[in-house]
């Protein structure tokens, strides 16, 4: 219930367009009304030989049709208006409130249901809205008209006619608790199915490496013939609902009606033209608003589901949140300083321990190590994905807990590990870093990432699409490209999370040259596999199952013979090898 | 047009249920006729002639009839449902098993959503269209079938009069279904751009965030649903005004009907039971003509939607297995290619003019500048797509003569980006082969040197990863897909920058495992360390789409090219120190 008061109190802004709905619903419901009156005033006259004006009856018929269509178009449009323009408020609100959401928020959600959640769900409120209340409200007015017309005509009849009501009622009741199980099963099943189903489509390239077509064919259809199942299930158990209905309704009402009616006319306590009248008014006007009225409740239940979703979503409070006080950062210099950093993304599963670091500004720091030690955590530390559990990270004395998150962000420019490029031209994805970039600036940011070659080599050139996800560039050519949007939005701390790991190290050192120019006097932060990459760092950091192992310079590092060394000799081996061979022959 | 007809074709197999349905269909409108002469007669006859007897008699008959037309109409109902549900089924079950054989340069071209949306809604939609309007549209058609007799019968002059003003709706109908039918398209298109950049924008969360553009996007969403709002308000605008005019057409029917009705029952040619009577049939020729507003916004998102589906279903597979493709489940692993040359699209070779014989069990690393083709030369090995030119043999055959399912079933595939499914850790390393014991998914996560991470974790294998469970990092992911390869126990094993992510020490580990475990196999790897390949039996270096020098990693630095370029710009700093270690 709480959700529909909530729902009521979103609705107010449309009260206006609400007010008009409901005045043209009544008067809808109203010219309803006359149409078998007019009938029965006319059947009557002919059956007594009353002189009658046909053509009076006649623009009576047609008036009011022309009312009835003139009224119900205003009506359905003020309807459509209003569903329409509460949906795409609704959606337009889910999705920018997910979009202030912290990381977290997307990596605990599937995809396909936040999707849903914006398209579905709002669908479903719109139903209710556009469809439900209006129902309601139009079959409420045609009800109450209907009641007292046929009960000042004859309300013994009237009662008679009422009388299988009950039945009707009960029917329905007894029905509703399996449809509504039915459903939800269906529901469930359908979720299950488009979960996966998504699933398959986008990993389309493994599922096809091992071949196992065959066996998500055959899995699917497992799914989707469950499905079929539940589904025939549910219109059985609503055929037999509505069967069940139109007898008792139609059948049993009409003959009562007819039965009884005739009964009174012919004792004269009726005339055969209210007979008519009453037979319309009750099949046509009566059972059908019961029937809905009670439907409704049903409706209710379903809506209140994708309520509570959708509120569910609005309710969500971004881990991550501008303080009150928040300032804005000014611009970077560039220190950043990690004080006693610990950090969990699962309770009592601490994946940074105690981290400290000081770094001046412009230098360049390199992080090396195990894979799942934690470095990619660091950086998204830095950019303020997640907050720290315990400890502080300072930029330029700021705490980031202390200023905007825009304002932050906007600062650092961090390529990810795993590129994400969308599905539109290079040039477009380029330019994502800086949305009024120049078509100039955006060739500079190609060519210091070294791709602008590759790119005007295309027949399109800049214009080229790229497919989802990049899939026609090969993965250094994305990685590159990821690289070129980050140097676009002209960072002050530049983050490259293992960004030319899919390149050759000509490229690569080609890349750095370009970097170091354009990041003179900048931080920048490193993470590379290939020692290669860092050995010019200022500060190489090594780090092991969350904590830091060792910190210097390459020189420092390799001279302590600790974890790096290691590394560093493994890497390098068969190159320091030869060279001494070399070296000894000199 | 022919897509409904084709839609029909979806029905042959359920042909005599169909015909069954039909069957029923005729009794149910049948036993709506009866009721509209019943209250004639009980105008005319009954009340005027107090035959109470025979008013008993009615309640029982109409009773009588709504039973029967109950019974009828469920078992209808329920046919129906089933057809519907079961076209579904069958065009589900089509359209996903289709989409399976079409070739990765399909999903190359289009975004996940927007497959989706056909697998699932379009299928809806047209699911709607079967059990809601192909049901509705034959019962209005038998409707008029039988109706119009029925008033001509009755009253010719009453018939021709309620008759005449059909020609005007059908008119007016006409001319609004071809402003209709392209909304329908737009409609959809909209709606599926919408999911589209839902879907990419959602999953793509960290870049919008990374670069501060949530508002920006914000906005283009709402240039989208703006769109569709629009075109969803234009649509409702143009059937209210058709359903509009119908009205006023019924109305202008059955008033003309009444007028002159009733003059003729005043000159006796007419009784009024028969007037009433008469009037409750036009409601049965007016009906259709009004339902057909609905049948006909219905008809065309069918319509729009069965274009989707069917081109789905009509998009050829690039790659199928040739009809005489033979079976190969022994390979030895030699692997050839001849003169191939393969491009993405035709203006843009990928690969040009490659010789390559590769001997069972030898481990050919490929190294080249980025972008030079080296995943597109896998990739053909794995036949994702087929040579523009060339052949590619596989111990001795052309791969095109050899059954797909045969050739990739020997072939480990660990590509560039790791991807792996929302399911337990086990499951994913399962994947390739389901029924490999608990230790032999051990053994493969120790083979990628990942087992001992799994153990830490308080579900162990059991712990789901992905959307509901937890992250792993890059590295990790990249273990699991080796660890997933590895368990098929493939004759071929590629392996696409398979351990870019991984840190030396780790990568040695991985290394020395897979090295046991590969021996006999034929591997392919590629990588851009060059620690991790050099002890490879040769080494294809490749430049611009072509193999430019291959041999041993001894050789190819001894000579200068490509290979000596990038092996002094890695071990430049190596280079520098031993020297200067030398030097003093
Ligand atoms: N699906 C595709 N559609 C169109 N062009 C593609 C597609 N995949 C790759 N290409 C293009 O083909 C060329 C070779 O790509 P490939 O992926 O084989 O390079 P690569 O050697 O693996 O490079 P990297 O080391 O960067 O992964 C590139 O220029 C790339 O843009
Ligand atoms: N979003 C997350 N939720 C839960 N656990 C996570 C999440 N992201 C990472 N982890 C876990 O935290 C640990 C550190 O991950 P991180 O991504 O920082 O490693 P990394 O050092 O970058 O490794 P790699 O070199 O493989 O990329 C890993 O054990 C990983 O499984
Ligand atoms: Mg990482
Ligand atoms: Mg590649």
């Amino acid at each position: 219930m709480r959700n529909f008061l909530r729902l009521v109190r979103e609705l107010k802004a449309y009260w206006k367009i609400m007010v008009l709905i409901a005045i043209l619903t009544v008067i809808t419901a109203g010219l309803g009304l006359p149409g078998p009156l007019i009938v029965a005033h006319l059947i009557d006259s002919l059956y007594k030989h009353n002189p009658i004006n046909l053509f009076l009856v006649f623009l009576a018929l047609v008036g009011i049709a022309a009312g009835t269509g003139l009224v119900g178009y205003c009506l359905t449009f003020a309807v459509t208006y209003l569903g329409q323009q509460f949906k795409m408020e609704m959606r337009r609100r889910l999705y920018s409130h997910m979009q202030t959401l912290s990381l977290g928020y997307f990596e605990k959600n599937q995809i396909g249901k936040m999707m849903s959640n914006i398209t579905n769900d709002v669908a479903t409120l719109d139903q209710l809205i556009s469809g439900s209340f209006v129902r309601l409200m139009q079959d409420s007015a045609t009800l109450i008209g209907v009641l007292v017309i046929v009960f000042i005509k004859d309300w013994k009849l009237a009662l008679v006619a009422l009388s299988v009501s009950p039945f009707y009622v009960a029917n329905y009741l007894l029905h509703i608790g399996h449809i509504k199980k039915a459903a939800d099963d269906v529901r469930e099943e359908r979720d299950i199915m488009l979960g996966d189903l998504q699933e398959k489509l986008a990993g389309a390239m493994v599922v096809k490496s091992y071949a196992k077509e065959r066996t998500e064919v055959r899995q699917f259809v497992g799914q989707t013939r469950n499905l079929l199942d539940l589904n025939v299930d549910l219109s059985m158990l609503g055929t037999r609902l509505w069967t069940i209905a139109e007898f008792i309704g139609s059948g049993c009402g009409v003959a009562l009606i007819i039965w009884y009616g005739g009964r009174e006319v012919m004792m004269n306590r009726l005339s055969p033209g209210n007979l008519v009248a009453f037979i319309s008014f009750i099949t046509g006007y009566m059972y059908g608003p019961i029937l809905r009225l009670i439907q409704l409740n049903d409706q209710f239940a379903r809506t209140n589901a994708a309520l509570n979703r959708i509120f569910g979503t609005l309710d969500t409070e971004p881990n991550i949140q501008n303080k009150p006080a928040a300032k804005v950062m000014p611009d970077i210099k560039g220190h950043v300083e990690y004080k006693h950093v610990w950090f969990e993304y699962e309770p009592g599963q601490p994946v940074l321990k105690d981290i400290n670091l000081d770094i001046k500004p412009g230098m360049m720091v390199a992080f090396v190590g195990q894979s799942g030690s934690g470095k990619t955590t660091m950086i998204n530390l830095l950019s303020r994905h997640y907050d720290v559990t315990d400890g502080a990270i300072l930029v330029d004395g700021y705490d980031l807990r202390d200023v905007t998150i825009d304002s932050l962000r906007k600062q650092v420019g961090v390529v990810i590990q795993e590129t994400i490029l969308f599905n539109t031209s290079i040039r477009e994805n380029i330019r994502y870093g800086k949305l009024d970039a120049t078509n100039e600036e955006v060739e500079d940011a190609a060519r210091a990432a070294n791709i602008a070659h590759v790119i005007e080599a295309l027949p399109k050139g800049y214009d080229t699409l790229i497919g989802e996800a990049g899939i026609k560039l090969s993965g250094g050519e994305k990685q590159r490209i990821a690289i070129a949007r980050a140097i676009l939005s002209d960072p002050r701390i530049l983050v490259l999370d293992e960004a030319t790991s899919s390149l050759d190290s000509e490229t690569e050192s080609l890349i750095q040259e370009a970097l170091d120019h354009l990041m003179k006097g900048r931080t920048s932060f490193v993470v590379a596999h290939r020692l290669s990459t860092i050995v010019a760092s200022d500060l190489i950091v090594v780090m092991e199952k969350g904590v830091i192992r060792e910190a210097g310079s390459h020189l420092e590092l390799l001279q302590q013979g600790g974890i790096y060394a290691s590394l560093y000799n493994q890497q390098f081996k068969v190159a320091l090898e030869s060279r001494e061979a070399e070296g000894v022959k000199l | 047009m022919s897509n409904f007809r084709r839609l029909l074709g979806y029905l042959r197999p359920y042909r005599y249920r169909v015909f069954l349905a039909v069957f029923l269909m005729f009794m149910v409108t049948l036993t709506a006729l009866p009721l509209p002469r019943i209250i004639q007669f009980v105008i005319d006859r009954v009340l005027p002639h107090h035959m109470w007897h025979t008013l008993n008699w009615i309640f029982w008959i109409i009773i009588g009839i709504y039973l029967f037309r109950g019974i009828v109409s469920f078992s209808l109902n329920y046919l129906i449902g089933w057809l519907g549900q079961r076209v579904v089924f069958d065009l589900r079950f089509h359209s996903y098993r289709h989409l399976n054989r079409l070739s990765l340069s399909y999903y190359d071209q289009r975004q996940t959503g927007k497959i989706m949306a056909r697998a699932v809604d379009d299928i809806n939609v047209i699911q709607y269209m079967i059990t809601g309007g192909f049901v509705t549209l034959i019962t209005d058609m038998l409707t008029l079938v039988l109706v119009i007799p029925v008033i001509f019968l009755m009253n010719v002059k009453l018939a021709l009069i309620a008759m005449a003003v059909v020609p005007i709706y059908v008119f007016n109908y006409k001319l609004f279904l071809k402003k209709i039918r392209p909304l329908s398209v737009e409609i959809r298109k909209s709606w599926d751009a919408l999911i589209g950049t839902l879907q990419e924008k959602i999953s793509g969360i960290t870049v919008v965030k990374a670069f501060v553009r949530e508002n920006y996007e914000t906005e283009q969403f709402i240039k989208t649903i703006r769109l569709n709002y629009d075109l969803q308000m234009t649509q409702a605008t143009l059937n209210r005004i058709l359903a509009a005019t119908a009205t006023i057409i019924r109305a202008v029917g059955t008033g003309l009907v009444y007028w002159i009705g009733a003059k003729l029952v005043g000159v006796h040619t007419l009784k009024v039971g028969e007037l009433v009577a008469f009037t409750g049939y036009i409601g049965y020729l007016y009906d259709p003509a009004l339902r057909l507003v609905d049948f006909n916004v219905q008809a065309q998102w069918a319509g729009a939607s069965m274009d989707r589906v069917f081109e789905v279903l009509d998009t050829r597979p690039e790659i199928t297995d040739a009809p005489n493709a033979k079976s190969m489940t022994n390979l030895k692993g030699s692997v050839t290619f001849r003169h191939v040359s393969f491009g993405y699209s035709r203006d843009n070779q990928a690969l040009i003019d490659i010789n390559l014989d590769v001997q069972p069990g030898e481990v050919i690393a490929i190294v080249g500048p980025s972008g030079a083709g080296k995943t597109t030369l896998v990739n053909l090995i794995a036949r994702f797509y087929d040579a523009t030119e060339g052949a590619i043999l596989i111990d001795g055959v052309d791969i095109r003569q050899i059954r797909l399912e045969s050739v990739r079933r020997q072939i480990g595939y660990v590509s560039q980006e790791s991807l792996l499914f929302s399911v337990s850790l086990a499951e994913n390393i399962r994947y390739g082969r389901n029924d490999a014991t608990r230790e032999q998914i051990i053994q493969a996560a120790k083979n990628a040197d990942l087992h001992d991470f799994i153990m830490t974790l308080p579900d162990g294998y059991d712990t789901k990863i992905g959307e509901e469970g937890i992250k792993l990092s890059v590295g990790q992911k990249q273990r699991m897909a080796i660890a997933r390869a590895t368990l098929t126990n493939p004759r071929i094993l590629i392996l696409d920058d398979a351990t870019s992510a991984l840190d030396s020490k780790t990568e040695a580990n991985v290394q020395a495992a897979l090295e046991k475990l590969m021996k006999g196999r034929t591997n392919f790897v590629i990588a851009h360390r060059l620690a991790t390949i050099m002890n490879a039996d040769r080494i294809v270096v490749m430049d611009k789409g072509r193999i430019v020098d291959i041999g041993t990693h001894a050789e190819l630095v001894a000579r200068e090219g490509v290979y000596q370029n990038l092996y002094n710009e890695q071990f430049k700093s190596a280079q520098d120190e031993a020297l200067a270690e030398l030097l003093g």
